[in-house]
């Protein structure tokens, strides 16, 4: 089964650059995880962002987020798991679980 | 560059939508899909389950504290993505507008954020392909 774990965190705390400690950690949950871990992406800032909405065929597009929330999504993984529990585990792992949050969320099988 | 494009919508809509809505929208995403793969640019896309089947996961003081329910309560929801590797921001804001954000009326939204290119030194297996496999190994 598939997840999508959505690391969500003050951006605040990237604004001078990462911690290369912080990184190193990054690698090394991607080394121990690299047969779950089917992707994974960082994001730039929530300030590079546009959100587009198309009404009666018009595009209305604007700057900035889809919502103004107090932690930003900064990145994701894709990873697979037996379980809900496994991937729980996997999303308390995250470095980013200490300083926001990890939501997790199973991927749609369509059948 | 590749970007991240975020589908919002209302979960509630969705769930009431009628066989025949719901494969006009599937039919919108196969469209996008089958376009960007031909351009060569499709990186990946995935649809999630609602944020009723969500769980939140926080570390404090080196203990595990899980919440049911999505990081943030919104008017809309996150409903799946796209990564696409476009020129610009132009183009991946066309891409935007030609993905389904469901359902009457048209409500939902798409929002692109750029992705950060880390280069992946200490993955033995990623090379010179690296760029072309987005996220495999220790990206975040």
């Amino acid at each position: 089964m598939q997840f999508l774990l959505l690391i969500y965190e003050d951006e605040k705390r990237f604004a001078t650059g990462f911690d290369p400690g912080e990184m190193a950690e990054y690698q090394s949950f991607g080394k121990q995880h690299s047969q779950a871990i089917k992707g994974g992406n960082a994001l730039q800032s929530t300030k590079t962002a546009a959100t587009v909405r198309v009404r009666n065929g018009k595009s209305l597009v604007t700057d900035g987020p889809f919502a103004e929330t107090k932690e930003q999504l900064g990145g994701f993984y894709l990873v697979e798991a037996k379980d809900l529990t496994e991937a729980k585990e996997m999303a308390a792992k995250i470095p980013g679980a200490r300083f926001g949050s990890i939501e997790v969320r199973p991927i749609m099988t369509f059948s | 560059m590749r970007y991240m494009l975020l589908i919002y919508s209302k979960e509630a809509e969705m769930e009431a939508m009628s066989e025949e809505e719901a494969g006009r929208i599937r039919a919108g995403h196969h469209a996008v899909m089958q376009e960007t793969a031909a351009r060569g640019i499709f990186r990946g896309a995935e649809p999630l389950k609602s944020t009723a089947t969500a769980t939140t996961v926080r570390v404090q003081n080196g203990r595990a504290l899980i919440t049911d329910g999505p990081f943030a309560e919104t008017k809309e929801q996150l409903a799946g993505y796209y990564i696409l590797d476009c020129e610009d921001l132009d183009e991946a804001i066309r891409w935007a507008e030609k993905i389904p954000t469901a359902c009457k009326g048209g409500e939902g939204c798409v929002e692109i954020r750029p992705i950060i290119a880390i280069p992946q030194p200490t993955i033995a297996t990623s090379q010179a392909g690296a760029t072309s496999q987005p996220g495999k190994g220790g990206e975040a």
